[in-house]
């Protein structure tokens, strides 16, 4: 790809922490992020946020772990703001209360996405390892209350789907603009409880027939949108719109990644934005270019009509179940790899024990991982 | 199908006077030199007339006097008040006017 015809980054996933009280089994944040502690200072973030304004970024994704866990999160949205950014809230909202919501209104946020585990309490806070359901709950009236623009992210999966019709209830008797019922990816977390959380797929065809009517039911009242299970699709996700087309993260010590799992894959190398400048790393850096464009793809995305559409799926879970990140993602049926997703789908889901994201649990793994293979 | 509710009318069309929904916001990009309406999910690329309209959608005209105002500014036809009402409307459907 000539450097002329690279389009700007328009959206930037800043990973303010990866601290978090909850404990999500579907959390997909790298299974090692405790190893992750050294965190951009503030004026660090401000620094990156203005050279993403000026290099194209228009929407600034406030995400991580838990970015309310930042004593610093005002400020940020104050200098994001006076950059022009868009600023979106990614939030458990375990630590909103109304004046730091009118705070960080005031400072400039556009939007906050709240997640909720389920419609039923026990479920949800089985989910998240913590009682945190009632406390979201308050939270979601306070968004409303003081009119900030909600959307509401359900991730769903074996243990919630056949609750989304109450999901969606919820979602629009607490004011909700829009409710995500996003089937959870399998990465990071999720892939370690793949199959505790994977759905049969009748339960899964009916929530998505559920999902549908009830789309074309509220149409104007509020946005239904479901995002599908890759396995059960047999087709691969359009991931982050394509590799280095569109998006920057950057993760808690400063790292530059083209998408949150990126540092999932071995081999790869992120510059920093401690030391390089936004601009030079979208355009130069190594990562970045690994898998932009369509002339590093095998057969069969190089030569099928989808390539453009799909850009071959996930590379990091081209890596994860096929062990190479250039190969086509096995979720494709065309894949020579396709076995691997209906190996996960045929291993049953009883006498499993899930793993809670922790940072203990995570430096377990890390340790495992040192002295293992990789 | 599609199409009809894509411009499915607003329920009291005449009194209507659209604005932008909460959390929608128009600015213009400083590399294209061209405006754009931001929302969570995406950022929409706006030509020019779709511009002027939404920056009257502003609560205070109606429908039809967006379409006069879009009349004079581009010396357009009658057809114009079509354009302005499906526009409109689809910006209604993806909820980003209300
Ligand atoms: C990793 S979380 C971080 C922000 C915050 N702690 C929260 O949970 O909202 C970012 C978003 O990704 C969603 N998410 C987490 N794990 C996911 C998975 N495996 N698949 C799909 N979405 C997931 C969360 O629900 C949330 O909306
Ligand atoms: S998904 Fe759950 S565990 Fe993961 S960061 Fe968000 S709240 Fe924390
Ligand atoms: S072969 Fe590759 S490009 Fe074609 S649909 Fe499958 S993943 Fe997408």
């Amino acid at each position: 790809m000539s450097i002329a015809a690279l389009a700007p980054p328009r959206s930037l996933v800043a990973e303010l922490t990866y601290r978090c009280p909850l404990g999500c089994l579907y959390c997909s944040n790298p299974i090692d992020f405790a190893r992750s502690q050294d965190e951009l200072t503030t004026a660090e973030w401000q620094a990156a946020f203005a050279q993403a304004a000026q290099i194209g970024v228009l929407q600034l994704h406030l995400t991580g772990g838990e970015p309310l866990l930042r004593d610093d999160l005002t400020e940020l949205v104050a200098s994001a703001h006076a950059c022009g950014l868009y600023i979106n809230l990614i939030t458990s909202g375990l630590g909103l209360s109304g004046s730091r919501l009118a705070a960080l209104r005031d400072a400039g946020l556009d939007h906050v996405q709240l997640s909720l585990q389920d419609a039923d309490e026990a479920g949800a806070d089985q989910v998240a390892g913590a009682r945190a359901h009632r406390r979201k709950l308050e939270v979601a009236r306070t968004v409303a209350r003081l009119k900030v623009p909600l959307t509401l992210n359900f991730v769903v999966h074996r243990l919630n789907l056949d609750r989304l019709g109450a999901m969606i209830d919820l979602a629009v008797g607490l004011g909700a603009r829009r409710v995500e019922l996003a089937s959870a990816q399998f990465h990071g977390w999720a892939l370690l409880n793949r199959r505790y959380l994977m759905p049969s797929r009748a339960q899964n065809d009916r929530a998505e027939a559920l999902a549908r009517a009830a789309a074309a039911r509220l149409r104007g009242v509020i946005e239904v949108a479901f995002v599908r299970n890759d396995y059960l699709v047999g087709a691969p996700k359009p991931c982050m719109g394509g590799w280095g087309r569109g998006t920057i993260v950057i993760d808690p010590a400063g790292r530059a990644l083209p998408c949150q799992a990126a540092a999932s894959i071995p081999g790869l190398e992120f510059a920093n934005v401690r030391t390089h400048p936004l601009g030079a790393i979208w355009r130069d850096s190594p990562a970045f270019n690994a898998w932009r464009g369509v002339a590093w793809m095998k057969e069969p995305c190089r030569s099928c009509a989808m390539r453009e559409r799909d850009f071959g799926g996930c590379r990091c879970q081209a890596f994860a179940l096929a062990g190479d990140p250039a190969a086509a993602d096995p979720a494709c049926e065309l894949s020579p790899h396709h076995d691997a997703i209906r190996a996960a789908l045929a291993e049953p889901s009883e006498n499993v024990e899930p793993v809670y994201r922790a940072a203990r649990a995570s430096r377990a793994v890390s340790v495992a991982r040192t002295s293992g293979k990789n | 199908m599609e199409r009809r509710e894509l411009t499915s009318p607003h329920p009291d069309a005449a009194r209507w006077r659209p604005r932008l929904a909460a959390g929608v916001r128009m600015r213009m990009d400083p590399a294209a030199g061209r405006a754009l309406l931001l929302f969570p999910e995406a950022a929409l690329e706006l030509n020019e007339t779709a511009a002027a309209i939404i920056r009257l959608c502003d609560g205070r005209h109606p429908l039809a006097a967006i379409a006069g105002e879009l009349a004079r500014e581009f010396g357009a036809d009658a057809k114009i008040a079509d354009e302005v009402a499906d526009f409109v409307a689809a910006m209604r459907a993806r909820r980003l006017v209300e």
